[in-house]
């Protein structure tokens, strides 16, 4: 009797080859192929790249390579998510402990000016290891208060690499050491424009939104005056507002005095309010909209009134979809906020875009690693909101 | 309890209500039936005003609604619709307790009302008071619905097709249960409906709607025997006819002296369920026993039959 069990037997003998494993290991093998870190002799001279084994002592880079390659069979062979996860966490940490090792074995003890960078290897090797653990996230099918929780532990992580000295020698940290002051003030203007304007849009654009949804002749015009808004690229909308942001500035009594200029942060802060409208309005529309008839017009037949009817039913319900514009929003706005540099609005566009006009690589990075750490965190953190917000409503 | 007088509601060009006059007795079901379209629903959410006439007038208790702030009114009058309409965030216990809550009741009392409710609509406190909506079968959420209705005691209840979204079982079940509860509280109920077994079954009297226009308003008896129109007579379908007719009849009414064998029926089932039984246990005759168990006497099938036939 050969038969179906059989045939069972034998599928579930084959191991099937996962195909993202094979992609994460192809990747393993690329790392591992390309410089692991780069060696300038000053901050703008063009690198020597250099491979694992020429980048670290010896014993260090096979350490660092066993690490990877148990990565790389365990995302070809294991299915087990836990394992995939524990393996992956691995790698990342033996990649930043390399960097960083790799700094102090690289750097000349006569030369300061010297600078030691993670090259493409690691940065694929990072890459590599981010998808085995966030797939293996997936897979574990964390809950809302699970993903924070792996948020909180991973950002902890961070924190103590950067606060342990590990990566004192890598050229990134040279250059904030070398800035730091001005790191945390622009960090903190980031902020504010980021979750400042996101704060105005939902004042304004929330209460927008419900006009819009209770008066249907305002909705179409409303939605696509924001949309024409949306398509102008942003530095255009910062040009279009310099001349009203100056108008104002120069004839308005008392303007002036709280910091509204044609150039600086009032027009990037309202350009981000701007774009923040949209997707606001659209948001709170669609959620509102989402509310099934049956229960609105239960909810005008029972004798809520229509303010009653709006804040214990409506508003409720379209929750998860209204936070969704907000997860939008702020996510966006962490991003576009490094474009304020550009008109003197500040941030972390500041590093970004010295950066890019001294061709120096890390400070790039410095100006760009943190918007996108936060941005990140942030998608996280409302996601969770938003799932935790939509419990209970089928 | 409720008088319309001239109503008239107008979308357009069309008159979706029709100059209709209409008068609901206090403690009585009356049923709105008719096609979709024919303004019944319309005509259902004027006396509540979700929907405001364009035309006439409508007293309830003898109180112009018009005259009534909209939320005050419609806290005083009990609504139940199709598909529920249940506050999906809201806990089974919070649904039902709605219009308490907005009347301002105290915490107790509203705890209490829900309890009794609950009961009342055979629903487990402690089972399902705090399950949300979507954690119930479809014929719990339409009790629920109906028991948030009833919530604050309203003397008139509508209802906007009730059963509508249930499975045929269940909803006979439904209807079952609603007329039990509303013979016990007295109140007065006008019940939309599209279909003429649910009217007939559940209505004191009956109103049949078509274009706008009320076609006939009478007790089922009449509507069955006496149809207005054509239009009234293809709603109740030549053929159920003389079964829906029975149905209005008890078999105490049809009982004669003397004995049959077999099953006894109840005093209390309908002629169709007396038919039924006969029928399909090959009889011609049985005995009929009152609730205690006493004997009545006995039912025939022609017994039965005569009063299947068109009254003259």
């Amino acid at each position: 009797m050969t038969t179906l069990s059989d045939a069972a037997t034998d599928r579930a003998a084959t191991p099937r080859v996962d195909r993202l494993g094979v992609v994460i290991a192809i990747l393993v093998v690329v790392a591992l192929a390309l410089p692991f870190a780069t060696f300038r002799a000053t901050r703008i001279a063009s690198g020597t790249g250099l491979r694992l084994f020429d980048a670290l002592p010896a014993g260090t880079a096979a350490a660092v390579a066993a690490v990877l390659v148990a990565a790389l069979v365990t995302a070809v062979a294991s299915r087990r998510p836990t394992f995939r996860l524990a393996l992956g966490a691995l790698a990342l940490a033996a990649l930043a402990l390399g960097a960083g090792a790799a700094g102090a074995h690289l750097t000349p003890a006569d030369n300061p000016y010297a600078r030691i960078a993670p090259a493409s290897g690691f940065w694929v090797g990072v890459f590599a290891a981010a998808m085995l653990v966030t797939d293996a996230m997936v897979r574990l099918k964390l809950g809302p208060v699970g993903r924070l929780v792996a948020l909180a532990v991973t950002a902890a992580l961070v924190v103590a690499l950067l606060a342990s000295g590990a990566w004192s020698h890598l050229s990134l940290i040279a250059e904030y050491r070398n800035r730091a002051d001005v790191f945390w003030r622009e960090a903190g203007t980031h902020l504010v424009l980021a979750a400042g304007s996101l704060a105005a849009a939902v004042v304004i654009g929330l209460p927008l939104g419900v006009l819009a949804y209770r008066l249907r002749k305002l909705r179409d015009p409303l939605i696509n005056v924001l949309n024409i808004i949306q398509t102008i690229p942003s530095m255009a909308l910062f040009g279009i507002l310099i001349a009203p942001l100056g108008w104002i500035a120069a004839n308005v009594p008392g303007a002036h005095a709280i910091g509204i200029r044609g150039i600086g942060m009032a027009p990037a802060f309202l350009a981000l309010f701007l774009y923040s409208l949209l997707p606001m309005v659209a948001n709170t529309v669609v959620g509102l909209n989402g509310v099934s008839r049956a229960v609105v017009d239960a909810a005008r037949g029972m004798g809520l009134t229509d303010r009653q009817r709006l804040i214990q039913v409506e508003m409720p319900l379209a929750l998860p979809v209204i936070l969704t514009g907000i997860r939008i929003v702020l996510v966006q706005n962490i991003g576009l906020a490094t474009v304020a540099a550009l008109i003197g609005g500040g941030g972390f566009g500041v590093f970004l875009f010295q950066g890019l006009g001294q061709t120096a690589t890390d400070l790039i990075l410095l100006g760009a690693l943190p918007p996108v750490a936060l941005a990140f965190a942030a998608a996280v953190v409302l996601d969770a909101v938003i799932e935790i917000s939509g419990k209970g409503k089928a | 309890m409720i008088e319309l007088s001239h109503l008239t509601k107008v979308y357009g060009d069309i008159a979706v209500v029709n100059d209709v006059d209409m008068h609901v007795e206090a403690g009585t079901i009356t049923v709105i039936v008719g096609t979709s379209g024919s303004g019944k629903s319309t005509l259902l959410r004027m006396v509540n005003r979700l929907v405001e006439p364009t035309e006439g007038r409508i007293l309830v208790q003898g109180n112009d609604v018009s005259k009534m702030p909209a939320h005050e009114l419609r806290r005083s009058i009990g609504y139940a619709i199709q598909n529920h309409g249940l506050f999906p965030h809201w806990t089974v216990a919070r649904n039902i307790a709605t219009v308490p809550m907005l009347l301002g009741w105290d915490r107790r009392k509203v705890a209490a009302r829900v309890e009794e409710l609950m009961e009342l609509f055979q629903l487990d406190h402690a089972q399902f008071a705090g399950r949300y909506p979507h954690e119930l079968s479809g014929g719990q959420q339409q009790r629920v619905g109906v028991a948030r209705a009833m919530a604050a005691k309203p003397a008139l209840l509508l209802m906007d097709e009730p059963f509508g979204a249930l499975d045929p079982i269940i909803r006979g079940k439904a209807q079952a249960d609603l007329k039990a509860i509303q013979r016990r509280t007295g109140t007065t109920i006008l019940l939309v409906t599209h279909d003429m077994d649910e009217a007939i079954h559940l209505g004191d009297r009956i109103a049949v709607m078509d274009g706008g226009n009320l076609k006939q308003y009478a007790p089922a008896a009449d509507i069955l025997a006496r149809p207005a129109d054509a239009f009234v007579d293809d709603l109740i379908g030549a053929v159920d006819r003389p079964f829906h007719y029975l149905t209005l009849g008890s078999v105490g009414a049809a009982v004669e002296p003397g004995e049959a064998g077999g099953a006894p029926l109840a005093a209390d089932a309908s002629l169709y369920e007396g038919l039924g039984a006969l029928l399909w246990s090959g009889r011609k005759a049985a005995p009929v026993v009152d609730a205690a168990g006493t004997p009545l006497g006995r039912v025939t099938l022609d017994s039965i039959a005569d009063r299947a036939a068109r009254p003259r």
